[in-house]
């Protein structure tokens, strides 16, 4: 046996050099990173006009800043930006951005009014009213108005003509014609009576029918689409879970507006159930765009996404009224700065950028109506010309007559521990659109106690400060 | 006389006996193997029914996957029939003189206007009855174009080509690391060698989620955010799935062969190299894939270490791009992911040749 | 030769020889160990040390620590969520992974299968599900899951005249007594990995011994029994080991499915799905790391039962030390 160890102090030789030169495209100004992807603006369309916005932006060698766009998909955008809040490698500027958003990372956003101040940014093309939208006790002024998409029903006309129907109003106040010749008040109740109309089963039979099969619709009649219990309570009267003490509250008007869309799905019948939305026949829950549906009621976002399919005329409607009040919810994205942004200041150039100059670009994208008073009146000009509008001509009024109706208080507003809440009301809404009977009283106070304790616990946190 | 003629007779009778035995052997090993074929056939057809409803998906229209008449399997298209300028669906209408493909023209509750595009001189025809009871009239329409529109809206070379330097790059540093720190695992004794393996087993144990952001701080720390150096270099360390893996394979050669090796004078690198890599081909060649096949599917890695380096991201992440804030453009993300996994399948196609073959030098019996 | 050995130089030999080993293992494993402490050591007692901070993910001023308050609320029945999810797990898991296993035991004998024609093309096809990223997975399970226009509620009603479709029907996904069988078909679908692995053991396995055994008069079942079963034992130790630990880290599919409420009736709420919605959806990064350290620990515990039974059923051929 030879006795030769060479001791070879080999602990594998790494060959891989570290140096990954990051080219210094900034040259020398301090980057500004914008986070996209918790709002609109993360899907495949929106990419390179983004990217575009960015390279004007760099472009100009006055600015104070270099701009660098992150974009995350919606589904992993939390996950993401919170992985990098907690590194310490937070964005500066987030958005678009909705309150939804907003509210998942409460107490990371600054407060601009001083940045305002010291800039002395101009906000009187805003109306007053939607910049208050963006102030939040004891935090601030969180953001300032950029896109707003209000609600309103989509209709397809196709569907309405040949069930011989007269089409919705489209100018709030005006009565709906039934196929009686009777003019009668547009209300939830209304919806009602022509849904059941424009519901039909594969034998051709509508939901009206004593021989009509519930079981094998083919056409619906209305569908709530991508909203929940909040969004569906608040089309029959804005109101909030929580008041000023923390307690639980259950709006008495979202449990009647609760009870009317289980009728609708159960009872009569003219809106899809849980299964049926998540179905092949209505496009897996872009129901509108599967064609087999009259009235969807959604924002004005929904048009610039994702109608691509739909074949006939349709057109743009006035959203029913419940006991004489008609509420429009109201969605509005808004651009942020994080906290930890080392440069606040240059990110609020960023800010004034993107919610300035570049705003007419961005908001096509997005599908946002611009917020700015002086962009509104040619807006839809633009906005109209899309591919998915072409040979339609729709009416884009009802849409700017819808905000006078928005709800307040916001139907995405505050509540403590925000996601926890939702989840729970989630699975109280879940009852009731995959069970034909669930009992909407007994769940709503069994809700109404779960939620209490979550409050409780968020308030016992909230004082342990 | 008569018994050697019986002899004889027996003699070809057990000659053909055999012979009939044969083709009976014969005959069976073939029904045996269109048994086993046809067997297989049927899981197949069961196992991959839902992945047929993706493939077809991805060829459908959308209209004809919400149409509630429509084939539910062929890509299909609707027959139509353009009358004064406007196009018409065309429906089957049973009519006295049997059923008539006619251009639906008017729709109401219970009757129609119909036209017949082979006499639309003739007029509007009035048919009573629920149209929507008629079937349409479809011919095979394969959609391929949803291929060509997803290929170009993410532009695949780019990513295409990202995924397969990160794959093949990490997968090299992988299986090498991999197959040395097993050997030490599997054939050489030393203190607490139970211990570190119990860590190589924690290293999978616990949920990669909880190192999430402590990881992510480190590498932003060391500057490796929007690189690929966080999906790299850490494959160079052997991971324990793979240490794991080819252990258990190593330990599956028998003794007896280092030993001779040992005897002919070889130390353990000659060992390794010429005795245990040899015998562990299979072994190494599943790992090669399935490290391979892991980095092409890997997804929020390359996400969150490359977020604002667009020009680096992997194919995974440019496939996500479909998936909107509320719907999904979901012909473009079956198709995105059929042609994704193409590739792939490919390499598994051919590479199974060779790791099936194994080299199995036997004579190891025990 | 060897007579002329003393006993003191085959002791020192012996030592020498033991050193040497030893010098030769951890220089094999070096690269490991240096990984480790490079990549893992430190992610690893920082997610410790979560589990006793409270971490806000907003205002990193508040995270402070808090000692053991949170393993407290953990452990002593503050979170009912995480025994239910536990027993959720165990339920679910003593389905799946028989089931899974024993497909894919099935599916690699078959596909070893002398007698089978274009094996090649077998194999690749059931290998390919496990190809297909998940977001195409995602939607056609959906897809063929959904009451009304599923394809398998469709050949159950048209083929086998069940009355499957509709809310009267099969469902597949809100029926809580059914859902574990849904989630075990879906993971089915993964099931190539495992197969690949045994089919690559199953080559190993020397064609002597079922000579040798079909000599002795061995059926099929026997053959399978005592010869292939133990064989390939280190690599169905392996995909077992793997399968508990990807069972207690088992989130993705009720994730993308349900956004991990547990729907239907909380039956799909698992300790992992609970520790990513305190960890990324409330952002409890601090309770999210003891939950994960829970799942840690009862994994590590089901490993180390797995490896002390080792001994009894897995065979090596090149036999361990210990």
């Amino acid at each position: 046996m030879k006795k030769k160890y060479t001791i070879f102090c080999c602990l594998l030789i790494l060959l891989i050099g570290l140096l990954i030169v990051a080219c210094d495209e900034a040259g020398g100004r301090p980057k500004i990173r914008w986070y996209v992807g918790l709002g609109a603006g993360s899907n495949e369309e929106t990419l390179e006009p983004q990217k575009a916005v960015v390279a004007k932006f760099n472009e100009n060698p006055d600015r104070k800043s270099h701009l660098i766009l992150e974009i995350v998909t919606n589904a992993q955008a939390y996950d993401t930006l919170a992985t990098q809040m907690a590194a310490g490698n937070a964005p500066d500027i987030v958005g678009p951005v909705g309150i939804r958003g907003r509210d998942s990372f409460k107490g990371s956003w600054l407060d601009l009014d001083p940045l305002v101040a010291k800039a002395g940014y101009d906000l009187s093309d805003f109306d007053p009213a939607l910049v208050d939208f963006y102030r939040v006790i004891e935090e601030g002024l969180l953001g300032l108005p950029f896109a707003v998409y209000p609600s309103y029903i989509f209709g397809n006309k196709d569907l309405f003509d040949n069930a011989k129907l007269n089409y919705p109003p489209q100018k709030y106040g005006d009565k709906y014609i039934m196929p009686d010749g009777s003019a009668v008040d547009w209300t939830w109740d209304t919806v009602k009576k022509i849904g059941m109309l424009l519901t039909i089963d594969k034998n051709g039979n509508n939901a009206t029918s004593p021989n009509f099969d519930g079981e094998n619709v083919v056409q619906w009649g209305f569908h709530f689409q991508w909203t929940d219990a909040r969004g569906i309570g608040t089309e029959f009267g804005a109101g909030s879970l929580v008041d000023n003490n923390w307690q639980v509250q259950i709006p008495p008007q979202w449990v009647e507006g609760w009870k009317w869309h289980q009728n609708g799905m159960w009872v009569s019948k003219f809106m899809p159930n849980g299964p049926q939305v998540n179905s092949d026949l209505l496009a897996k829950g872009n129901t509108f765009d599967s064609n087999n549906i009259a009235m969807v009621h959604c924002h004005l976002w929904y048009a610039a996404c994702c109608v691509g399919n739909v074949k006939g005329q349709w057109d743009n409607y006035c959203v029913p009224s419940y006991k004489g009040v008609t509420t429009a919810k109201l969605h509005a994205d808004t651009f942020e700065i994080m906290k930890a942004s080392k440069n606040p200041e240059a990110a609020f150039e960023v800010m004034a950028y993107l919610i300035g100059p570049a705003a007419p670009d961005l908001l096509k994208i997005y599908g946002g109506m611009p917020a700015r008073k002086s962009l509104q009146a040619t807006y839809f000009d633009e906005f109209g010309k899309g591919k998915q509008f072409e040979g339609k001509t729709l009416n884009w009024q009802v849409v700017v007559d819808s905000m006078q109706y928005a709800d307040n208080p916001n139907h995405e507003s505050w509540m403590p521990s925000f996601q926890e809440t939702t989840a729970r009301y989630n699975d109280f809404y879940n009852l009731i659109m995959d069970k034909p009977d669930t009992n909407i009283d007994e769940q709503v106070a069994l809700m109404k106690d779960d939620l209490q304790k979550i409050f409780d616990a968020a308030k016992a946190k909230e004082g342990a400060k | 006389m008569s018994n050697i003629q019986n002899r004889n007779a027996d003699m070809y009778l057990t000659q053909d006996l055999l012979k009939r035995k044969r083709a009976r052997n014969e005959l069976i090993r073939r029904l045996k193997s269109a048994g086993i074929t046809l067997a297989s056939l049927t899981v197949l057809f069961v196992f991959l029914l839902p992945l047929v409803y993706g493939v077809v998906g991805s060829l459908k229209s959308d209209n004809q996957i919400s149409s509630p008449r429509a084939p539910l399997v062929i890509p299909s298209s609707q027959r139509k029939y353009t009358y004064k300028g406007k196009e018409y669906d065309i429906l089957k209408v049973p009519t006295n003189d049997g059923i008539k493909e006619w251009a639906i023209v008017e729709k109401s509750p219970d009757y129609s206007m119909f036209i017949d595009p082979k006499n639309p001189e003739a007029g509007e025809i009035k048919w009573e009855g629920k149209w929507i009871t008629l079937d349409n009239v479809w011919y095979t329409d394969f959609k391929w174009i949803n291929y060509v529109d997803a290929w170009n809206k993410i532009r695949f070379e780019r990513l295409l080509f990202n995924t397969a330097m990160y794959a093949i790059l990490s997968t090299f540093g992988a299986v090498m690391s991999a197959a040395i720190v097993a050997y030490g695992f599997a054939r050489f004794r030393f203190k607490q060698k139970g211990f570190l393996f119990m860590i190589v087993m924690a290293t999978i144990i616990l949920p990669p989620a909880v190192t999430l952001i402590p990881t992510y701080f480190v590498f932003f720390k060391i500057g490796w955010i929007n690189t690929w150096l966080p999906l790299i270099i850490p494959a160079y360390f052997a991971n324990g799935y793979n240490i794991f893996l080819l252990r258990q394979f190593y330990l599956g050669i028998p003794r007896e062969m280092d030993e001779a090796a040992k005897i002919d004078g070889a130390g353990p690198i000659k060992t390794f190299l010429l005795v245990i890599l040899p015998q562990a081909l299979p072994a190494l060649t599943a790992v090669t894939l399935f490290h391979f096949f892991f980095c092409w599917n890997d997804f929020f890695g390359p996400l969150i270490y490359l977020i604002s380096a667009r020009d680096l991201h992997p194919i995974q992440v440019g496939l996500t791009q479909f998936n909107q804030l509320y719907t999904q453009k979901t012909n473009w993300i079956m198709s995105a992911s059929i042609t994704s996994s193409v590739i792939p399948l490919v390499i598994f196609f051919f590479a199974q040749k060779f790791f099936m073959q194994g080299v199995v030098i036997t004579g190891v019996e025990k | 030769m060897n007579q002329s050995i003393t006993i003191t130089d085959v002791k020192l030999k012996h030592l020498d020889l033991a050193k040497h080993e030893a010098r030769w293992g951890l220089i094999f494993i070096s690269p490991w160990i240096v990984g480790f402490l490079l990549f893992y050591l430190f992610p690893m007692i920082a997610s410790i040390g979560f589990t006793m901070m409270n971490i806000n993910l907003g205002n990193t001023e508040e995270t402070r620590f808090i000692g053991i308050e949170n393993w407290k609320r953990a452990l002593t029945g503050g979170d009912t969520k995480i025994l239910e999810s536990i027993i959720n797990i165990s339920r679910f898991a003593l389905l799946s992974l028989p089931i899974g296993m024993g497909f894919g035991l099935f599916l690699a004998i078959l596909m070893n299968s002398k007698l089978m024609i274009g094996k090649e093309l077998f194999r690749t096809l059931f290998y390919m599900p496990t190809m297909i990223p998940l977001a195409a997975t995602t939607l056609i399970w959906t897809g063929v899951f959904n009451e009304y226009t599923g394809w398998i509620n469709l050949f159950l009603q048209n083929v086998f005249g069940v009355k499957a479709m509709g809310v009267n029907g099969v469902r597949w996904l809100a029926d809580p007594n059914l859902i574990y069988y849904t989630y075990t078909i879906m993971g089915l679908w993964g099931v190539g990995n495992m197969m690949l692995l045994l089919l690559a053991g199953l080559q190993k396995v020397p064609t002597e011994l079922y000579e040798a055994a079909r000599v002795d008069g061995a059926g099929w079942w026997r053959q399978l029994w005592h010869i292939t079963i133990p064989m390939i034992s280190p690599i169905i130790f392996y995909n077992l080991t793997l399968g508990v630990i990807g069972i207690m880290q088992y989130f993705l599919v009720p994730y993308i499915l349900n956004g991990g409420s547990g729907y239907p009736e909380g039956m799909t709420y698992f300790i992992m799905v609970h520790f990513y919605k305190q960890a990324f959806t409330y952002f409890n990064m601090g309770y999210g790391a003891v939950i994960a350290w829970i799942i840690f620990l009862i994994a590590l515990a089901l490993t180390g039962l797995l490896f002390g039974t080792a001994n009894k059923w897995v065979y090596y051929a090149g036999g361990t030390d210990k």
